[in-house]
């Protein structure tokens, strides 16, 4: 239990909404689970904390059936999926997996959209100045244009909006010394390309890109991005509009080794063409430092659980 | 009837012999008395009948083109329309487009002389498939009965009877390789409702036509496309597919024709537009109205038209505030009008040229509600639109078309949009 990991914890609240992994009509990689969303149901993202050697580090899935065997609910185990779920094979570790995956589809606790945000949504409470201003930079194709990724809308059968759109991005997040595994030089998480996620490494394409989360709830899930490396988000705001235009501020080496967490031969996969990274060295960024505090307001207010 | 009957006289008197005797012209003159009343009464007889076609003609005339075959024997009706346009804007070729814009096949069936099914189904943009831009969709969908002489009652998938163009939307109907955009961006042309309607004429020309359909839903405005910045109620119609219909909107069309070469007509449609649905229940008060007048002369071979439409949408100030940063918020108002003047040239056998020039103002988004200080939205910019250019029919249901679009505002989304625009249009 001491073995330390490679990625940040993605929240598991909305993903019911979440679907399996596929390339639009456009190519743009969409929905899977796990941040580079090689597991291709909640049953199927289950099964790996069970068995990481960082996570709870059963050697097998008998070790786990093991446990299960002497959990106090073991009897009502038995009765959905059959007093002999333990004489076939895996077949226990399975139904285990599976009863997560539907725990996590059937329960509002995963969904429970009462956010701040959701309660102005419903007209029973107004935001405050500073939030309406964070939400319309938020929205602004020319200012945030967060919510070209992290959708603020409704969804078709007007479900609350998810803040995201279970897209893919690389955003040239700098390396976490933080981590151990970076220590060694020659170690890099791909993302989509790699190395968790296997059936996409010849997409040098896809190299450095990982999963839009949802931003509910990114008030109280520090740290921030794939590889954790912020821990605030005034820092994570702050880099996405001050990337281009301050390299500076975020790579030890801004002049040689920008976007220095990934191999140099896949620094042209990250996004500088849309707003806010398509700025120049030296220029404006798309947000002042007010405007970066009222985008941090608006965030704040979807946090579940508000009490009007 | 009487110049007739006098025409017939002279024509068959003139045969008589001078030498015939009196008894025997006498008798032949009752005999011609006879004939003739028997002519007149079947003149009557057949007067009667063309008026009774007439009436059931105009019954079903919203749905179907002039050249719509019957086949007597099945009582079924067969029309169709379309049209092929090429545009080429003048700034930037490289978006030119030719584009099977529509192929429209039309279905009718008369149960009895008094009710009729009127249906049709358009392909837009030549292949419908769910990679491809194409639509595949009912435009018409119901059933027409004569209740009286002058009253009929139309229920299921119609037309909504505002503008010109909206009833009366194929290719040979209209000057200009595309359709005017005040009726496509302020009336959402073709637009149809579900519901019922009752319509009729009066002896003193007035035509008058009014309903309670299904209306718009709020909770289809994108604030993250400029769909409604095109089309503000383009974008919210709901064509009946599955159309939430706890508000039922209503309608009401007149028009005078009391003066031949002369129509003027008014109309207006209202209605709620969240339909009860919680996501936009920040505006369960909403209301759209779209008002409307029009009026179209032809004396001789001019044809001289002028409309005006006005559409308002209450009650989007907060729902437009959890939109407040992208690119379109619902408008408050907005408005468009034209005028328009055409000649014909007959050009000898079915073929003529029509020549004409349209000016046209609109704003699709003229007023919004008010916002959070420093959050408020500017009024787009008003746009206008000459349009120039020639209809020349090959005969009266098939047109080839050229006109030039000079756009002298700021149409939101684009920029240099002056463009040449051909187009093949027919109806049968």
């Amino acid at each position: 239990m001491d073995v330390t990991g490679f990625r940040n914890t993605p929240t598991l609240r909305y993903l019911s909404f979440n679907s399996v992994f596929f390339f639009d009509d456009e190519g743009t990689p969409t929905g899977g689970f796990n941040l580079d969303g090689r597991a291709a149901s909640l049953m199927d993202q289950a099964h790996r904390p069970f068995l990481a050697p960082h996570e709870m580090a059963n050697a097998t899935p008998v070790a786990v059936m093991d446990k299960l065997r002497s959990a106090s609910y073991v009897s009502e185990f038995m009765q959905v999926f059959g007093s002999d779920i333990f004489d076939t094979g895996d077949a226990a570790f399975e139904r285990a997996t599976f009863a997560l995956q539907q725990y996590e589809k059937e329960s509002a606790e995963f969904r429970p959209f009462d956010s701040k945000f959701d309660y102005f949504l419903a007209g029973k409470v107004q935001l405050s100045a500073q939030e309406m201003r964070g939400l319309a930079l938020f929205n602004n194709p020319t200012k945030g244009n967060c919510a070209a990724c992290h959708s603020s809308a409704r969804l078709p059968d007007g479900t609350p909006p998810l803040f995201t759109d279970f897209t893919y991005d690389n955003l040239g997040v700098p390396r976490n010394p933080d981590i151990p595994a970076n220590a060694n030089p020659d170690y890099y998480d791909l993302g989509l390309c790699g190395p968790d996620r296997t059936d996409l490494g010849s997409r040098s394409d896809l190299c450095g890109g990982f999963k839009v989360p949802t931003l509910r709830n990114v008030a109280v899930t520090a740290p921030y991005f794939h590889n954790g490396k912020f821990a605030t988000l005034r820092e994570v705001v702050s880099f996405y509009v001050r990337r281009d235009t301050n390299p500076e501020e975020w790579y030890p080496n801004a002049g040689a080794d920008r976007f220095d967490d990934l191999p140099p031969q896949y620094r042209a996969n990250v996004n500088t063409t849309e707003a806010p990274y398509n700025r120049q060295l030296g220029g404006l960024p798309a947000l002042t430092s007010d405007e970066i505090d009222d985008v941090v307001a608006f965030l704040k207010t979807l946090t579940d659980g508000y009490q009007p | 009837m009487q110049r007739i009957i006098l025409l017939l006289l002279i024509c068959l008197f003139p045969a008589l012999p001078a030498q015939a005797d009196e008894a025997a012209l006498r008798e032949r003159i009752d005999m011609l008395s006879k004939e003739l009343e028997k002519l007149k009464h079947e003149m009557e007889d057949m007067n009667s009948r063309t008026e009774a076609i007439a009436d059931q003609q105009q019954a079903v005339n919203h749905a179907t083109a002039p050249g719509a075959q019957e086949n007597a024997s099945s009582q079924v009706s067969i029309w169709g329309y379309g049209e092929i346009n090429y545009n080429r804007p003048t700034d930037q070729s490289r978006d030119s487009k030719m584009d099977l814009r529509r192929a429209v096949f039309g279905f009718g069936y008369r149960f009895d002389e008094d009710t009729r099914f009127t249906s049709e189904f358009e392909l837009e943009h030549a292949v419908v498939s769910a990679d491809d831009d194409g639509e595949f969709e009912a435009e018409q969908f119901y059933i027409d009965h004569n209740l009286t002489p002058n009253t009929r009652a139309k229920l299921g998938l119609f037309l909504i009877p505002m503008g010109f163009l909206n009833e009366s939307h194929e290719p040979t109907r209209y000057y200009g390789v595309e359709r005017n955009f005040v009726e496509t961006a302020i009336i959402p042309t073709t637009w149809r409702e579900g519901g019922v309607g009752l319509y009729g004429d009066t002896r003193q020309g007035i035509s008058w036509d009014v309903g309670v359909t299904t209306g718009f839903y709020l909770g289809n405005w994108d604030p993250t496309s400029t769909d409604g910045q095109q089309s503000p109620l383009g974008s919210i119609h709901q064509e009946l597919q599955n159309a939430k219909a706890k508000d039922l909107s209503a309608y009401l069309a007149l028009n005078y024709r009391g003066i031949p070469g002369w129509v003027a007509g008014a109309s207006v449609f209202t209605g709620k537009d969240s339909q009860g649905d919680p996501s936009v229940s920040l505006a369960s008060g909403s209301r759209v109205t779209l008002w409307e007048a029009h009026t179209r002369w032809t004396p001789g071979n001019f044809d001289l038209s002028a409309l005006y439409a006005m559409g308002t949408i209450s009650d989007t100030a907060d729902l437009n505030a959890t939109f407040v940063g992208n690119p379109t918020l619902i408008p408050k108002e907005f408005w468009g009008g034209y005028l328009q003047a055409a000649y014909t040239f007959p050009l000898g056998g079915s073929r003529s040229l029509a020549p004409f020039a349209r000016y046209a103002r609109f704003n699709t988004g003229s007023k919004y509600a008010s916002l959070p200080a420093g959050l408020n939205v500017d009024s787009l910019p008003t746009e206008t639109v000459w349009t120039t250019g020639v209809n020349f029919y090959l005969n009266p249901n098939v047109v080839l078309k050229a006109d030039y679009q000079h756009f002298s505002g700021d149409y939101p989304g684009d920029v240099n949009q002056n463009r040449v625009d051909l187009g093949l249009g027919l109806e049968f």
